[in-house]
C-alpha cells in the first residue's frame, strides 16, 4: 500500500492542507489492471464513508495476495471540513459537491476538487460515499443519474445496498463529482447511507461486503470467498413519497427508521415544548418502506421528515 | 406606498420570519415596472442598506407621488434570521436561498421561501437583485449578467456603473434568482455590491445612485439624475486574475478602482509568524483593479486581485 498526497496547499499560519490517497495494487505489477476509486468526506459532516474505507483498507491489508487490480482510497476530500464539523469548505462556505470539475486557476475549493477529479480520472469505477446530512437518516442506497444508468446500474446491483434510486438529469447536478467523472468515462456511483456526524457500524459492514462483491465480479480481487449481495429494490418499480413538515416545531418520531409501514400509520408528531401542545400529527400517505427518517428534531415548515418508498397507485 | 406581506415562516423558538415588501404604485399604467430584492443572505450589509435607503428615497425624496410612473416593489431583506445572527445562509440547514429558484411550494423550507418570493416578484418588467460576490473578495459596484440568452446588456448600462460583467453561465447558476427571473420574462440584473462589514458611504451612495439612475432612465420614476459611467462590457477574456503563490498575511497596497501599470507593486504577503515580506504582488498588465481579496489571511494560490485589462 502506498500513500500519496494528491493535493497540498500551504495555509496562512504554520499548516499545510493535504489531501491523501492510499493505493493498493498487486505485488507483481501487471498491465491493463482494472482500477476502482472509493471517495468519501466531500462533505465535512459525513463520516460513514471514513468507516467503510477503514474496513476496506484493513481487509486489503490482511488479504494483499488477493489483490488483482488497483484500489485507490480517498477517505477525506474535505479534510478541513471534517476536522471542524463543517459540511462545506471552511471559510468559503462552498459545497464541494457543487464545485466540480474545478480548475487549477480557481479558488482553493475549486483547486481541491480539480485535483481529486484529475487523480480519479482513468478509473474504471468510482464510488462516492455520502451519509445524508445531520438531519436525516438513510438506508444504504445508490443514487444514479438516468443519463448514465445503462452503465452504472449493473454495478449498483452488486453493492449490497437496499435501494437504487434512479433520478432524472438536473442541470445543477452537473457540478457534482459523479456527473463529472461519469462524463470522463469512469462509471461512478453515489452511495447515501446512515446519518451525518455519526457512524452506523452495520451499514459500514454491509457496504464493505458490497464493495468486495463488486471488486470480485470485476476481477479486482480474486477469491473464493462469497460476499453478501442483497437484492435492492429499484425506484422505478414504485414511488417515493416525501413528507415535509406542515409547521415548525419539535419533531418526535413514532416509528423506527427502515420499518415497513401501512398507509395512515402515525409517523410522528410536531410539538411545542413551551405549552405542551401537539401542533401536527404526521401520518403516512402510503404504505411502504420508511427509508428516510428525520434525525434532527427541530423543524421548520417544509423540513423533510421522512420518505417512503411505496406503491405508485397510492401517490397523492 | 403600501407595505405588503410577502411571506411568513413560523419558528419554534424565534419570532416568525415576516418578509415585507414596499409597493410604490405608479401613476402611469403603461410605464415599465420593477421589483428590487435586497439581502437574501446574511452578511450582506450593503444590499440591505441600499434597499432600505431606496425605500426612504422613494418615500421621502420624490416630491410628488405622480413622479413615480411605474410600480416599484422593494423587498429590503428576505433572510432576517441569518442577518440577525451573522450567518450567511439559512441558519438551520445552511442552504443558500439563491440556489433554490424558482422554488417549490411543497418542498424544503428554503424552496418554499423561494417560491413565495418568486410568486410575489413575477410579472415585473425589470428585476434588480442586490448581491455580494460569493467568493472572499470585495469589489467596486458593477452589474453581473449571465450569458443566458435572455440578458439585456443595453439596459444594464443604465445603472452607470464602471462595468457590466457578462459572465458565463455555470450549471449552478441555473437555480439562481437572476436566471429564473429572466427565464420567466423579467429583465433581471444582479447589482454586485462591495463586500463590507460596515457601511462605507462612498460605495453605498454609488450603488444607490446607480439604481436611481436606472429607474430614471427607464422612465419608472421622473427624477433628474447625473450621468454615471458609460459602462464597459467585460467578459472573461478582459479580466486578469492575479494569484498569490504564497499564503500568509495579505496587505493590498492599491485600492479598488485604482489604475495600475504593468509590473507595479499592488500588494504584499507577509510571513504570518516571522513578519517578513515573502511575496510582492505585481500587476501583470495595465488596467483597473476591480476586486481584491478581503480577508487578512490568504491561502496559497488564492486570487488576490482581479484587474480589468486596459491599453
Amino acid at each position: 500500500m502506498q500513500i500519496t498526497e494528491i493535493f497540498s496547499s500551504q495555509l496562512p499560519v504554520g499548516e499545510t492542507l493535504s489531501i491523501k490517497r492510499s493505493r493498493f495494487e498487486p505485488t507483481h505489477k501487471k498491465d491493463n489492471l482494472k482500477r476502482i476509486s472509493i471517495v468519501s468526506g466531500t462533505h465535512g459532516d459525513e463520516l460513514e464513508g471514513q468507516y467503510v474505507i477503514y474496513l476496506l483498507s484493513s481487509w486489503l491489508n490482511k488479504n494483499s495476495s488477493l489483490i488483482n487490480g488497483i484500489i485507490d482510497l480517498y477517505p477525506a476530500v474535505n479534510a478541513l471540513g471534517i476536522d471542524s464539523i463543517t459540511r462545506g469548505f471552511p471559510l468559503y462556505e462552498v459545497d464541494l459537491n457543487r464545485a466540480f470539475p474545478g480548475g487549477k486557476e480557481e479558488y482553493l475549493p475549486g483547486q481541491v476538487v480539480y485535483a481529486l477529479a484529475q487523480d480519479v480520472k482513468g478509473s474504471d469505477i468510482a464510488i462516492d460515499i455520502h451519509s445524508s446530512n445531520i438531519f436525516l437518516r438513510e438506508i444504504p442506497q445508490i443514487r444514479i443519474n438516468k443519463e448514465f444508468s445503462e452503465f452504472t446500474l449493473p454495478h449498483a446491483k452488486e453493492l449490497n445496498c437496499d435501494f437504487i434510486w434512479i433520478h432524472d438529469a438536473v442541470t445543477v447536478l452537473e457540478a457534482t463529482f459523479s456527473h463529472t467523472l461519469n462524463q470522463m468515462g469512469t462509471r461512478t456511483l453515489v452511495v447515501e447511507m446512515g446519518v451525518g456526524m455519526r457512524l452506523t457500524k452495520e451499514y459500514g459492514v454491509q457496504l464493505l461486503n458490497g464493495i468486495l462483491n463488486l471488486m470480485k465480479k470485476e476481477g479486482i480481487i480474486t477469491t473464493d470467498e462469497k460476499f453478501e449481495s442483497r437484492e435492492p429494490f429499484l425506484s422505478e418499480i414504485g414511488e417515493v413519497f416525501y413528507i415535509n413538515a406542515p409547521t415548525s416545531g419539535l419533531f418526535v418520531p413514532e416509528l423506527n427508521h427502515c420499518e415497513v409501514i401501512t398507509k395512515n400509520a402515525k409517523i410522528g408528531t410536531i410539538v411545542n415544548p413551551l405549552d405542551g401542545a401537539i401542533l401536527e400529527t404526521i401520518y403516512a400517505p402510503s404504505g411502504g418502506i420508511l427509508f428516510t427518517l428525520r434525525e434532527y428534531p427541530i423543524v421548520y415548515e417544509g423540513s423533510l421528515l421522512a420518505r417512503i418508498f411505496g406503491n405508485t397507485d397510492e401517490k397523492n | 406606498m403600501k407595505k405588503i406581506e410577502i411571506l411568513r415562516i413560523n419558528s419554534l423558538n424565534r419570532a416568525p420570519l415576516i418578509v415585507e415588501g414596499y409597493l410604490f404604485e405608479g401613476s402611469n399604467p403603461d410605464a415599465p415596472t420593477v421589483a428590487i430584492v435586497g439581502a437574501m443572505e446574511g452578511k450582506t450589509i450593503l444590499p440591505l442598506y441600499t434597499a432600505s435607503k431606496l425605500v426612504d428615497f422613494l418615500k421621502n425624496s420624490i416630491s410628488e407621488s405622480k413622479n413615480i410612473l411605474g410600480n416599484i416593489l422593494v423587498i429590503p431583506s428576505i433572510n432576517h434570521y441569518a442577518l440577525n445572527i451573522n450567518e450567511r445562509f439559512w441558519p438551520l440547514d445552511k442552504t443558500n436561498l439563491n440556489t433554490m429558484f424558482p422554488g417549490y411550494a411543497e418542498g424544503e423550507t428554503t424552496q418554499r421561501i423561494a417560491k413565495r418570493l418568486f410568486d410575489a416578484i413575477s410579472g415585473y418588467t425589470h428585476g434588480i437583485i442586490l448581491e455580494n460576490r460569493e467568493d472572499l473578495s470585495t469589489c467596486f459596484p458593477y452589474v453581473r449578467l449571465f450569458q443566458s440568452g435572455y440578458e439585456d446588456i443595453k439596459n444594464a448600462k443604465k445603472f452607470g456603473y464602471k462595468i457590466v460583467h457578462h459572465k458565463e453561465l455555470r450549471p449552478t447558476d441555473t437555480v439562481s434568482l437572476q436566471y429564473n427571473w429572466q427565464l420567466w420574462g423579467t429583465k433581471a440584473y444582479s447589482v454586485m455590491c462591495p463586500n463590507e462589514t460596515q457601511i462605507d458611504m462612498n460605495s453605498s451612495n454609488e450603488v444607490l445612485e446607480g439604481i436611481i439612475s436606472f429607474l430614471s432612465k427607464n422612465k419608472i420614476i421622473k427624477y433628474k439624475v447625473l450621468n454615471g459611467f458609460e459602462s464597459t462590457v467585460v467578459t472573461k477574456e478582459d479580466i486578469e486574475i492575479v494569484k498569490t503563490p504564497k499564503s500568509g498575511i495579505f496587505i493590498p497596497t492599491k485600492q479598488i478602482g485604482s489604475h495600475v501599470i504593468k509590473d507595479e507593486t499592488i500588494g504584499k504577503i507577509i510571513h504570518a509568524i516571522e513578519g517578513e515580506v515573502i511575496h510582492k504582488i505585481v500587476a501583470p498588465s495595465n488596467g483597473v483593479i476591480a476586486c481584491h481579496y478581503k480577508n487578512g489571511l490568504i491561502f496559497e494560490n488564492a486570487v488576490s486581485f482581479r484587474i480589468i485589462k486596459s491599453g
